[in-house]
């Protein structure tokens, strides 16, 4: 189910016009994605609560929901927040820049759905097929930046635009380990186009594992790790949270804003988890295939397989969360500069060495 | 070299037995939970030894309470307090007389008979100093802090917080009905006439 399947329905249905067209096609897949990245953050919130909580000894929400108070697990506990959020009272303030203030949360918004929309949800359901899937999603990742810096300088506060500056050098460099790392499974299957990687995938390793790249070679193996991480690393998530470190920063470059521009941020940020997630699966994890060879396989089964190695990858996002500590600001780059990008690097020849010997 | 391959055998390492740990707490939250869902579940309250005898300890300072079916509605009490925060009506009745319609009883338990329906008792806890002075004149013993020597008769009671300051206002009196306060009301009118 592409943008294009869309047009063509409507030219055959309606009419050429391809104008009117495009726009419905548009609004409507844009409409889903919107969907699909509120009820992600909806339920991701909730179980983040949730999570963080079991692994403290705590029990979490538990007053919303049904029964009131009685004990039921508060699975209303995000409704509230959001209905608190849309009601709460708009500031801006007098000093900061008008225009870049309230534009800001919408450029980091597009840099996330448009990420979403290139994302191959199953064999036939996907926003748009583009070619070189891989490098749009990468591409689209860091459109993000561009806001987080420009929330942080408009907010005129010095702890935003010191967690503006910290995230911009952070995203920065760890763009480069996680394209160094994705370039292995383009390497291995020669196609930066997202459904064809994914069939690349298919069948098994010796009749019984998945024929998943991550598992192809020791390589690939490291590589999905150092992906992995980067991409924890550009979401902005704990352990590399510096840039809106509490404890140090208030809330970072989004300090200053409140009510629905900060829900806007919010829900960016759960998008990106799910796009970076999106990119590790479909790259590393054999995407919409079943982690049993050849076991129901369909485009239907394919969404669940989906939507479950991503709710996974989310989920050891946040246990990530709420086990380690925040990263200082040299450990940070250490870890970058020091680390990934020399074996991301070694990666890369390892695989291209292992091609040539195991083709 | 070496020295950098260690560092990061021992990094990943520590932080694969710090993912195991609260993957465990996750994982056992059933048994490890702390959280106490407070109005629902609360902490078993300890045994109380406070070295006294209950029965010696009379000065136990709680909330007040009332056995209105034991109250003669002699105002001893609303006079004694110092703060004027109880309030009693009475409506005359027959002496030891029994009016099953308002569930009144014309004796209190300690024989005594009562020659007034208390209409109303009320007693404004926000206001009250904990004086305990309104308990001593009381010849019935029917106004009491409860808990301590007087635990037989009310358990203890400490958590009377309210979201409304109204609900502090505690009611002892029996409701009655507009009619009924008439129907108490009238016979008196009656013999006067
Ligand atoms: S304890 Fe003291 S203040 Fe409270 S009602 Fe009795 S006499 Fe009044
Ligand atoms: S002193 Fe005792 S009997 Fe008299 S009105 Fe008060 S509570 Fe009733």
């Amino acid at each position: 189910m592409t943008i294009d399947f869309i047009i063509n329905q409507f030219t055959e249905i309606i009419g050429n016009f391809p104008v009117a067209a495009f726009l419905v096609a548009c609004a409507s897949v844009g409409g889903l994605l919107f969907v699909l990245m509120a009820l992600n953050a909806m339920v991701a919130v909730y179980v983040e609560r949730k999570v963080s909580a079991f692994m403290m000894d705590r029990l979490g929400p538990m007053g919303q929901g049904p029964g009131l108070h009685a004990g039921k697990w508060g699975i209303l506990q995000t409704f509230a927040d959001a209905i608190k959020l849309l009601i709460k009272e708009d500031t801006i303030p007098k000093s900061a820049d008008q225009i870049l203030f309230k534009v800001a949360p919408f450029i980091i918004f597009i840099g996330a759905i448009i990420g979403l929309s290139a994302l191959p949800f199953s064999s036939s359901i996907q926003a748009v097929d583009l070619n070189v899937g891989v490098f749009y999603i990468i591409a689209a990742g860091s459109i993000g930046v561009i806001g987080i810096v420009m929330a942080g300088w408009a907010s005129n506060n010095k702890w935003s635009l010191y967690g503006a500056m910290r995230s911009a050098a952070q995203i920065i460099s760890y763009e480069i380990p996680a394209g160094l790392s994705i370039i292995v499974p383009i390497m291995m299957s020669g196609t930066m186009n997202l459904q064809n990687l994914i069939e690349y995938q298919s069948g098994s390793i010796f009749g019984i594992f998945p024929n998943w790249i991550m598992f192809q070679n020791p390589f690939a193996f490291l590589a999905f790790f150092i992906f992995f991480i980067s991409a924890v690393a550009e979401t902005n998530r704990t352990p590399f949270d510096i840039p809106e470190a509490e404890s140090e920063l208030v809330a970072g470059w989004m300090t200053e804003y409140s009510g629905f521009r900060w829900a806007v941020f919010f829900l960016s940020e759960y998008a990106n988890m799910f796009v970076v997630s999106g990119l590790a699966v479909a790259g590393f994890m054999g995407g919409w295939l079943s982690p049993i060879p050849g076991f129901l396989n369909s485009p239907v089964l394919g969404l669940f397989w989906f939507f479950g190695k991503v709710s996974f990858l989310i989920f050891v996002m946040m246990w990530f969360r709420w086990t380690f500590p925040r990263l200082r600001v040299d450990q940070l780059m250490y870890v970058c500069w020091k680390v990934f990008i020399p074996i991301a690097m070694l990666n890369i020849f390892g695989v291209g060495i292992w091609k040539l010997i195991f083709g | 070299m070496s020295k950098y391959f260690t560092n990061i055998y021992d990094t990943v390492n520590t932080l694969w037995t710090g993912m195991r740990i609260t993957f465990r707490h996750m994982m056992n939250i059933k048994k490890d939970n702390v959280t106490l869902q407070y109005p629902e579940e609360r902490w078993p309250r300890p045994e109380r030894d406070i070295g006294f005898e209950l029965e010696d300890y009379n000065v136990i300072r709680t909330r007040l309470h009332v056995d209105i079916d034991d109250c003669i509605g002699c105002f001893r009490c609303e006079k004694a307090c110092p703060v004027d925060c109880i309030k009693i009506d009475t409506i005359k009745a027959g002496r030891g007389e029994d009016i099953p319609e308002v569930a009144h009883t014309g004796e209190t338990s300690n024989g005594t008979k009562k020659g007034f329906v208390v209409s109303r008792f009320t007693i404004d806890m926000s206001e009250c100093c904990y004086c305990n002075l309104c308990t001593y004149p009381c010849p019935e013993e029917c106004i009491f802090m409860v808990g301590g020597p007087h635990s037989s008769k009310h358990p203890i009671d400490y958590e009377f917080s309210e979201v409304d300051r109204n609900d502090l206002i505690y009611q002892f009196a029996k409701k009655l009905t507009p009619k009924q306060r008439n129907d108490l009301q009238q016979p008196k009118e009656k013999a006067k006439a």
